[in-house]
């Protein structure tokens, strides 16, 4: 979890990830912000995100993006 | 039958009538039948391509249905490296099917839209080594609405195939979902998980919803009616008649032009955001007050914000997670510093996004340039950010004081005035010959001398009535901008200025409506992409 806050803080500084529940309806992370995310989810986790994950319910929290990352660990 | 007649009014009348009349359980056959009786009247036979459409996208939902139900089935009795192999087995044949759905639909669409573009274009290129070939043209009817159902049903297939949405059994409830008649027209495009469930639903008569609709066609009329409509005139005497005009004259008319195609299209959403909603129907967002935009892209994310949406999921994402990308996007960390590793897989990825936006848009070389016109500036947006930011520190601006961002706020608009420039000229030459007038014969003595108006050859009663209208607009566009909702307020407001509202706009649309002696009904812009 705290690498995943690292990656986000490194994206985009000066947001409050740990509290923010809509990350993606408020338009706090953005389509091109979200492609350099998963990028960095894939090399730090060693995960595969696909097309198919990018739902907003999977980014919104940073809860919601760790459960998506253990959730692609599971099934590697 | 534009959404701002009077025989629109009286059909959706009798289908508002019959839907609250039957059973609930039948409301969405009055809502199919409806709808498919004004696309016979709108298109006629060319229904025949909307019925090859929903059936194609029909059956390939089974087949995905079928593939996953396999897959389910099966999966429990493997081990885990055959569960591997199976699995991308599966995700080909999935693939398969999705490229039977996309070559069907976009092959329709392409056929009917581009086939005499492309010809032109090869015979262009031919035409350099032999000068008297001739190319080869059909002569096409566009099915009503077909950029629009188009992008909804590979939005389905999509989205069965990502596991978002589960297939759909019901023949009559996908129809529905393709071709329901408010939004078939100019959209908004709408997603399978949000719209085909509330389609079929049959919904109970509410009368605040009611009135709230009701407001909403009207605001809608309004935009249209009074200021779209108007501002059409000027518009299109500056555009066709450019050559005669002074640079200063062609700058009022682009910026005339921009408002009359903001207006148009958003209060035909509106229009049919009301219709909708007076069968209980929410329809997504197409319009969140883009001049308020402070850059392009936030322009894009509230100017057709369904097309912005649809080009995102189903392009830009999808071009983003693919194995070349990805392997293309780890090169660039790996060669490149950290910016030019973060630009160039955005290049790469931005310019499928806004060359499909131009494209979509028309058949001609000028959508094509519209569209990389918006690549191009947000690009450089993007690439002088660091310098920007450097230069504002060293000059002390703040960018979050309010005449900052007033600055990005008009320069966003300029931009997109001479964008909505390429969009509305005859051609790439006749948008290039404005703007150079622009700078070449600017022409100011129409504004000293006062001749600006009968320049245009039109009446000061209507640059006044249109001059009002923007200022209702831009009124209102405040009020929503500071987070209050115009018609939930006023809804709690007392019965005499609640009417008093109502019967000015009421008022407002038939007094100052651009219809009857004098003037002709203009169509909608978007209808004819």
């Amino acid at each position: 979890m705290e690498e995943l806050l690292e990656i986000l803080e490194e994206l985009k500084p000066g947001v409050d990830f740990k509290n923010n529940q809509h990350l993606i309806d408020d338009g706090v992370l953005e389509s091109l912000e979200i492609i350099s995310l998963a990028s960095e989810i894939n090399d730090e986790f060693d995960v595969e995100l696909s097309v198919a994950d990018i739902m907003p319910e999977n980014f919104n929290s940073v809860d919601a993006i760790w459960a998506l990352i253990q959730k692609l660990q599971a099934e590697e | 039958m534009s959404y701002n007649t009077l025989v629109f009014i009286a059909f959706l009348g009798i289908t508002l009538l019959l839907y609250y009349i039957v059973p609930k359980k039948f409301r969405w056959i009055v809502l199919l039948t409806a709808s498919c009786g004004y696309y016979i009247l709108n298109s006629s036979a060319l229904i025949a391509f909307v019925f090859i459409t929903t059936l194609s996208i029909y059956l390939c939902g089974l087949w995905l249905g079928k593939i996953n139900e396999r897959f389910k089935k099966a999966k429990g009795s493997l081990s885990k490296e055959e569960k591997k192999i199976y699995k991308a087995k599966t995700t080909r044949n999935k693939k398969l099917v999705v490229l039977v759905a996309v070559l069907v639909n976009f092959g329709l669409l392409f056929f009917l839209k581009y086939f005499n573009f492309m010809s032109d274009s090869v015979g262009a290129a031919i035409g350099l080594f032999s000068p008297s070939f001739q190319p080869f043209h059909l002569s096409l009817a566009l099915p009503l609405g077909i950029s629009f159902y188009t992008l909804q049903a590979i939005s389905y297939v999509v989205d069965v195939y990502r596991g978002k949405v589960k297939p759909d059994k019901n023949f009559g409830r996908m129809s529905l979902y393709l071709i329901f008649f408010p939004q078939i027209m100019e959209g908004p495009i709408g997603r399978y998980d949000q719209l085909a469930h509330q389609l079929y639903e049959g919904h109970s008569f509410d009368f605040e919803r009611f009135k709230s609709g009701w407001q909403l066609i009207l605001w809608g009329m309004f935009k249209k009616m009074v200021i779209a409509d108007r501002a059409g005139i000027f518009a299109d005497t500056v555009f066709n008649n450019y050559q005669k005009y002074t640079g200063v004259t062609v700058v009022l008319g682009v910026i005339i032009y921009t408002l009359q195609i903001y207006t148009d299209f958003s209060g035909s959403i509106d229009i049919v955001t009301g219709v909708a909603e007076l069968f209980g129907v929410k329809l997504s967002e197409n319009f969140k007050r883009p001049f308020f935009s402070l850059s392009l892209q936030e322009f894009w994310r509230r100017w057709h914000i369904t097309l912005g949406a649809w080009l995102r999921d189903y392009i830009f994402y999808p071009i983003s997670f693919s194995k070349f990308f990805m392997n293309f996007s780890k090169k660039t960390r790996e060669k490149f510093n950290d910016y030019w590793a973060r630009i160039l897989p955005m290049a790469f990825s931005m310019f499928f996004v806004w060359f499909g936006n131009g494209i979509w848009h028309g058949s001609s070389i000028k959508y094509v340039v519209y569209g990389l016109y918006y690549y191009v500036f947000i690009m450089i947006g993007v690439m002088c950010e660091p310098l920007i930011r450097k230069t504002l520190g060293l000059l002390h601006i703040n960018r979050e004081a309010k005449g900052y961002k007033l600055f990005q706020m008009l320069r966003t608009t300029a931009l997109v005035c001479l964008g909505m420039m390429i969009f509305r000229a005859a051609d790439l030459n006749a948008a290039f010959n404005m703007f150079t007038s622009m700078f070449t014969n600017a022409g100011l003595s129409v504004i000293t001398g006062g001749s600006i108006l009968k320049d245009f050859g039109i009446y000061t009663s209507d640059f006044a009535i249109l001059a009002l209208g923007m200022i209702v607009l831009l009124v209102a566009g405040i009020i929503q901008e500071k987070g209050y909702p115009i018609r939930e307020t006023l809804a709690k407001k007392n019965i005499v200025l609640r009417w008093s509202v109502y019967y000015a706009g009421i008022f407002m649309v038939l007094f100052f409506g651009t219809y009857g002696v004098g003037y002709k009904l203009a169509d909608l812009i978007y209808a004819q992409f």
